[in-house]
């Protein structure tokens, strides 16, 4: 790590909106002086003095050592209708949420296991921004892909600021 | 009384990987109860058209819990494709690689998914029937269950430079080679690994013996048993033939996955997406079996390491050196196989041809046609594909591991929920065998969409007018 800061994308850029963390974790790399393929999904790993970003396809248990050396972290991912916000912005707390039948794991599930395991937990966001389509594309939709810029600009100033909430 | 429909399944469409739908008799027992996989595979239609070098980096976007063994999968049926042989030491790699990925799934199955339904009991407060409350029960335990998937993450990265998708194996080979560094930093992990997975297999067999009665009535028929050996029917989780034993332990079939149409069919029925694979020669319903690591440790004659051999003397002894067919005893196969894979990953470092530079083998004879088949942590994998002479792929076919068990964790959800699940007050404690049923098999399900708000479970009880009389909700 170089940063105090991770964002932590997470989505299938296979599945059209459902990737909208790969595209937003994509123009923060930019912002960054850092390069990404063109090919969504393509792995996002950078570390950075401003801020550190992965993608991945799911939130996974090793997370949990990982954000417990970073003092923020907002993770990124699309929403569906059952939010109103077309871009929510929610602050964390370490909760653990059980997921009965599959390995989905959350974030909030994430930040209880770094408490519990590693002994502290970041600072934590969560930016969803709402998904529309999610068919098999590589393309957000048109709609999705505007939320996207707006997110990317009030994730990178929570990330310049330093300020809690955009 | 009046009779009742239960459906547990996920709230919105999109997230829809799974749901269980219990129908109940008008005496407040279950009639039938149905495992649903409600999402629709598309991801072959969206490989057609790519080149076949472009496999090993877009199918581990199928899965994010078991990535590697679609690299894998995808590598080796570019293999065939191409018509080239990885160098030994290429082979080495990625089995090593392999290795990773199953230290690290089994031991996050077994800890963290299902231990807290063992050590907690079926019946505890759901609220922490999960690794806070196996923390409370056991921080050492569950600091060492964390460490066992690193451990298993770790081999992932220190062959493959990334800590999620690998960018590694390519048909023909490997592109990066091992430093004796990262050997040794590997190595240094296998004791702590090995020690750490004995705990957990004397839990498991101290559970055993205290919860036979429920081993025997949980989900418990008779199967076929499906995975890869090697040439003396030792167990393979990399390479080898495919082997079908019957319930008696009586081999059907061993044969080269590249003739697994021959061999098997996929049956489809009208409510569930996931199709259901069964052995052509018995038909359906007859010909179903199990895959993963009660299929593979029924399949198999011995285990070529010795602890996990040892082990795995103890676990055929179960049922008198027929295959073991009780459900619950996945978790006790899962950890023999955890064993087996850092022994192996031992014998791997160990190698002298393991830090060779001869990784990549370009000298291709172009067939077309390729199938590669790698044992994932829930069963078998099959990547088939058929590409032009420019190596644009014309058509794709994928059977995963979750995809061979599809009958028999519908067969495990209906017999729990007959055993377990009574009305008219369906109790949570029921419901979390029936979900152990499933979990039993390990299922992934997970080549969806993950959009927030999708996780919540419902189970809903309608009586038979379809009123709602009753509704169980959880994140």
């Amino acid at each position: 790590m170089k940063a105090d800061t991770l964002v932590i994308g997470y989505g299938n850029a296979d599945r059209q909106d459902d990737g909208v963390g790969w595209h937003i974790l994509k123009n923060l790399a930019e912002r960054v002086g850092q390069q990404v393929p063109e090919d969504p999904g393509a792995p996002i790993e950078i570390e950075n003095e401003t801020v550190d970003l992965i993608f991945l396809l799911q939130i996974i248990p090793e997370l949990a050592e990982m954000i417990s050396h970073y003092k923020r972290v907002c993770f990124v991912d699309a929403h569906t209708a059952d939010i109103s916000e077309e871009i929510s912005w929610i602050k964390l707390h370490p909760e653990y949420e059980r997921s009965p039948l599959t390995h989905h794991m959350s974030p909030k599930t994430v930040l209880s296991i770094s408490a519990i395991i590693y002994g502290s937990a970041p600072e934590a966001v969560l930016v969803s921004v709402r998904g529309f389509s999610f068919e098999f594309s590589q393309a957000l939709s048109p709609q999705t892909a505007t939320l996207s810029q707006e997110a990317v600009e009030k994730i990178w100033s929570w990330i310049i600021t330093r300020s809690p909430s955009p | 009384m009046v009779a009742q429909k239960i459906t547990i399944e996920p709230v919105t469409r999109i997230e829809g990987h799974a749901k269980v739908t219990i129908n109940m008799n008008d005496n407040g027992s279950v009639d039938h109860a149905y495992f649903h996989v409600n999402e629709f595979r598309g991801f072959e239609k969206f490989c057609e058209g790519r080149m076949v070098f472009e496999m090993p980096s877009i199918t581990p976007r199928i899965c994010g819990i078991c990535p590697v063994s679609h690299h894998l999968a995808a590598a080796k049926a570019g293999d065939r494709l191409m018509g080239v042989e990885p160098p030994h030491t290429a082979n080495l790699l990625r089995e090593l690689m392999h290795m990773g990925q199953i230290i690290q799934s089994h031991g996050m199955h077994f800890f963290q998914l299902s231990g807290p339904d063992l050590i907690l009991g079926f019946d505890s407060d759901p609220a922490t029937r999960n690794v806070v409350g196996l923390i409370d029960a056991d921080p050492e335990l569950t600091v060492r269950a964390v460490e066992l998937r690193k451990y298993g993450q770790d081999i992932i990265y220190q062959v493959g430079g990334r800590r999620i998708h690998p960018n590694f194996a390519v048909p023909g080979g490997v592109n990066r080679a091992l430093t004796a560094d990262k050997r040794e930093h590997m190595l240094a992990g296998i004791d702590k690994a090995i020690e750490t997975t004995q705990i957990g297999l004397q839990l498991m067999k101290d559970w055993a013996d205290a919860n036979i009665e429920d081993i025997e009535k949980f989900a418990v028929f008779h199967t076929g048993y499906f995975g890869l050996v090697t040439p003396e029917n030792g167990l393979e989780l990399y390479d080898g033939d495919i082997r079908l034993v019957d319930r008696e332990g009586d081999e059907l079939e061993l044969f080269s996955a590249q003739n697994y149409l021959d061999i098997i069919a996929e049956r489809v029925l009208d409510w569930s997406y996931l199709k259901f694979p069964y052995y052509k020669k018995m038909g359906w319903p007859d010909g179903v079996y199990r895959v993963g690591p009660l299929g593979r440790l029924n399949a198999c004659d011995k285990i070529d390491t010795p602890m996990a051999q040892e082990e795995w003397l103890t676990y055929r002894k179960l049922n008198d050196g027929k295959p073991v067919f009780q459900t619950l005893y996945y978790h006790y196969a899962r950890l023999i196989e955890t064993l087996f894979a850092i022994e192996r990953t031992r014998e791997i470092l160990d190698d002298p041809d393991l830090l060779g530079n001869d990784i990549l083998n370009r000298r291709f004879d172009f067939q077309g046609e390729g199938v590669g088949v790698i044992e994932a942590p829930r069963g078998t994998l099959l990547h088939h594909y058929w590409a032009k002479p420019n190596g644009q792929l014309e058509r794709v076919n994928l059977i995963v591991s979750t995809g061979h068990n599809n009958w028999a964790m519908s067969e495990a959800v209906d017999s729990v929920a007959k055993t377990y699940v009574k009305g008219p007050e369906v109790q949570e404690g029921m419901l979390n065998r029936v979900e152990a049923a499933i979990r039993a098999y390990d299922p992934c399900l997970s080549c969806s969409t993950h959009a927030i708000g999708q996780m919540p479970i419902v189970i809903d009880v309608h009586d038979s007018k379809g009123n709602l009389v009753q509704t169980l909700k959880r994140s």
